[in-house]
């Protein structure tokens, strides 16, 4: 028997037993079509997590930290992260640009309407990487000199605006605090009216040959000069102002350890506004370790960066790229590796639903064996006239796989139609859920290729499975047996 | 099982038995259906065997037929062993060299007759084209040209006797095995069987059959052979087709 026959026969008695082939593969389509529509779920995450790692351009970014203590234990003397850091960062093979992360927080003024920002410095050649490459409207700023700045769409709803387009021309004034040494040494002597001499006049002179209330004394004093200290220097800031013209509307972007600022303010631009600290006390801690408190202009070699983003070449090998960084003595984070790990969970996550679908499917493959043991019970003469005509073990065996294999091509095909009208359905209610939440519509079901052929290997698979018995069970019949006249 | 119990195996036979012994377990006791059956069957004979019921009539045929393997003895076809063929060439032996008729026709009730006949071609490697034109050319010959559509149920006894018939010769088989083909059928349907059996005998088909009908019979058989409890008790050649042979 050629295998057209094996198919013209098996369809035969199948469209014959019309009813029982219609329950049979029902069943088998309920099962592939949970299967599909389960692991849709997890494909149409799974591809927009990608989606978002790609428009990110996340996967040609790693972001470098200076050591934490805990990692300080490593065999690599930890490095300080400053210009001549980035300088080597940006020499490793696969790096195409580093640049430090410079947040600021300002006050933007629109017209009449003030608000409270952070806004990031950059060079101009970082808008054209893949992170700063989504524009709504206008352009990038053309150098790091000119006096543009570019906002991110929050902002144009914050300042009442419909379309981004609306901001692109206009003017801001960006205000920063800045605080200096000068204004906390400043109250060191004086704070709140109280100058060196009434605190003198307090002090019992006589008392001081006493060694406890010389301790006491001293102990205060330095205390409350500390106290004065701090409170001059965050609260007697000096503001520093600026009109700078929006030149373009970007795209917000955060995810987990991603960082961007409401405002992108040129690197030069921005330097009179990081002058000084920003009265931010973690900076000043921050300086006082790396001991360039008084360094005088912040703004040069010497500065520490918390963070440095490398944008890498699409081809670079990330792990090379990381165990570079690692030698110079950084932290590295790499959003590709990141990925990595997600996909991973990914595939634990499918298997998960895979194997919820496949407890489906093995029900209806027990549908399948009932319904070929019962048309063995019932053709037993036909296969005892089969075999009388010359028909084979092999024959008979395939003969019957054909018809479980075809319940399952079936049962496969409108199984995965049917899986897809029910993601259809479920994901227009997830998109009317969201829209009524104000969360924005997000395709949560995917149907790829991969998984079409996996449900139709699967429920052909199985199928051929559950056919296996019945099938084995037709061949061995003893055709004697089937032809006794009855 | 002594020579008594046999005919001695006809020179140059095309088809012969020796020793041929099938036993069979029945609510504990042991059914003895063939016991020592020695049978030579040469090219273009018409043998018929007969005897009454359970005397191992069928079960002979079903081990001529590659169908059923003796408890003991061989089958040789022209000198060669059918226990030795594997079971796919054993198989190929029943779809080139045998066919078979039964006393209940045995047609596959969903098929129409020329289906049936259709799928005897279906295992003896005959392209689907052909199988169509030759089962047609067949029903045809047998006069069922106008019933090929039909069902088995909307056939009479003798014409589904007849698609049965067609479905055995289709293959141009060596040996016709026929079990009791007229059981089932009136006086001149089963004359008309018989004749047919008759008319494919002299166009060379040697043929094997089991009747009780030994009147019928008789005229064409070139040798009758009498079985009783799984022996063979007797062998008669003085029909008329016998000695219009010899």
């Amino acid at each position: 028997m050629t295998f057209t026959d094996f198919v013209a026969v098996s369809t035969g008695n199948l469209w014959r037993m019309k009813l029982r082939t219609f329950l049979t593969v029902s069943g088998v389509v309920i099962a592939i079509a949970a299967f599909v529509s389960m692991l849709s779920f997890g494909a149409g995450n799974q591809q927009y997590i990608t989606k978002q790692f790609e428009e990110l351009g996340l996967l040609t970014t790693m972001q470098v930290y200076p050591k934490t203590n805990s990692d300080k234990t490593d065999s690599v003397k930890a490095a300080v992260l400053d210009k001549s850091a980035i300088g080597k960062l940006s020499l490793i093979p696969g790096v195409n640009l580093a640049y430090s992360y410079e947040a600021i927080s300002v006050i933007a003024k629109l017209g009449d309407s003030t608000i409270s920002a952070k806004a990031q410095t950059l060079p101009e050649a970082v808008l054209r990487t893949k992170l700063f490459s989504r524009i709504l409207a206008g352009k990038p700023f053309s150098s790091d000199t000119t006096r543009q700045v570019l906002v991110n769409e929050d902002l144009v709803k914050s300042w009442g605006f419909k379309e981004p387009d609306s901001l692109v021309g206009r003017s801001i004034v960006i205000s920063v605090k800045v605080t200096s040494l000068d204004s906390g040494l400043a109250h060191v002597l004086k704070d709140k009216g109280e100058t060196i001499r009434d605190r003198l006049k307090r002090i019992s002179f006589d008392s001081l040959w006493y060694r406890e209330y010389r301790s006491r004394i001293i102990n205060n004093e330095l205390n409350g000069a500390a106290q004065r200290f701090v409170n001059g220097f965050l609260n007697c800031r000096e503001e520093i102002s600026d009109t700078l013209t929006i030149c373009g509307v970007i795209e917000k972007r955060e995810s987990h350890q991603l960082k961007t600022g409401s405002i992108i303010i040129p690197q030069a631009t921005a330097a009179r506004f990081t002058t000084g600290f920003s009265g931010d006390p973690t900076e000043l801690l921050a300086a006082i370790n790396s001991g360039t408190i008084f360094s005088g202009n912040r703004n040069t070699a010497n500065k520490n960066y918390p963070m440095v983003t490398l944008d890498l070449d699409p081809r670079a090998m990330h792990k090379t790229v990381r165990d570079s960084v690692e030698a110079l003595g950084f932290r590295a984070f790499s959003f590709a590796e990141q990925f990595d790990e997600i996909r991973k969970f990914f595939v634990y996550f499918d298997l998960a639903l895979g194997l919820i679908g496949l407890i489906a499917l093995t029900t209806a493959s027990l549908g399948i064996v009932n319904t070929m043991v019962m048309s063995i019970l019932e053709r037993k003469r036909e296969i005892g006239v089969l075999k009388s005509l010359g028909a084979d073990e092999r024959e008979i065996r395939f003969l019957f796989l054909a018809e479980s294999g075809m319940i399952g091509v079936l049962g496969s095909l409108f199984g995965i139609t049917f899986g897809w009208l029910i993601t259809r359905i479920a994901s227009v209610v997830a998109k009317m859920v969201m829209a009524k939440q104000g969360i924005p519509a997000t395709e949560l079901f995917a149907i790829p290729i991969w998984l079409i052929l996996i449900a139709l290997v699967i429920g052909v698979g199985v199928s051929l499975l559950a056919g296996f018995y019945p099938a084995s069970r037709a061949a061995h019949i003893d055709p004697i047996e089937a032809l006794r006249n009855e | 099982m002594g020579r008594r119990n046999s005919i001695s195996p006809i020179d140059s036979a095309y088809l012969e038995t020796h020793d041929l012994c099938r036993y069979f377990r029945r609510g504990g006791y042991e059914v003895r259906a063939l016991d020592g059956v020695n049978l030579g069957v040469r090219r273009g004979e018409f043998v018929v065997i007969v005897g009454s019921s359970g005397c191992g009539k069928s079960t002979l045929l079903g081990i001529l037929g590659g169908l059923d393997t003796p408890t003991t003895g061989t089958v040789e076809m022209e000198s060669r062993s059918l226990y030795t063929l594997s079971r796919r060439e054993l198989a190929a032996y029943r779809a080139r060299q045998i066919g078979m008729v039964f006393q209940s026709f045995n047609l596959i009730s969903h098929y129409t007759a020329l289906q049936n006949v259709e799928t005897a071609l279906l295992f003896n490697g005959t392209p689907r084209r052909e199988r169509r034109a030759r089962a047609t050319a067949v029903l045809d010959q047998l006069g069922l040209s106008d019933r090929i559509t039909h069902r088995p149920a909307d056939l009479s006894g003798g014409e589904q006797q007849r698609v049965a018939m067609a479905r055995a010769i289709v293959k141009n088989p060596a040996i016709l095995l026929a079990d009791e083909p007229t059981g089932n059928l009136d006086h001149d349907n089963a004359v008309q069987t018989i004749a047919l059996l008759a008319q494919l005998n002299r166009q060379g088909i040697t043929v094997v059959m089991v009747t009780h009908n030994l009147e019928l019979a008789r005229q064409h058989a070139t040798r009758i052979i009498r079985m009783d409890y799984g022996h063979i008790v007797g062998s008669d050649t003085s029909s008329p087709a016998s000695r219009e042979i010899s």
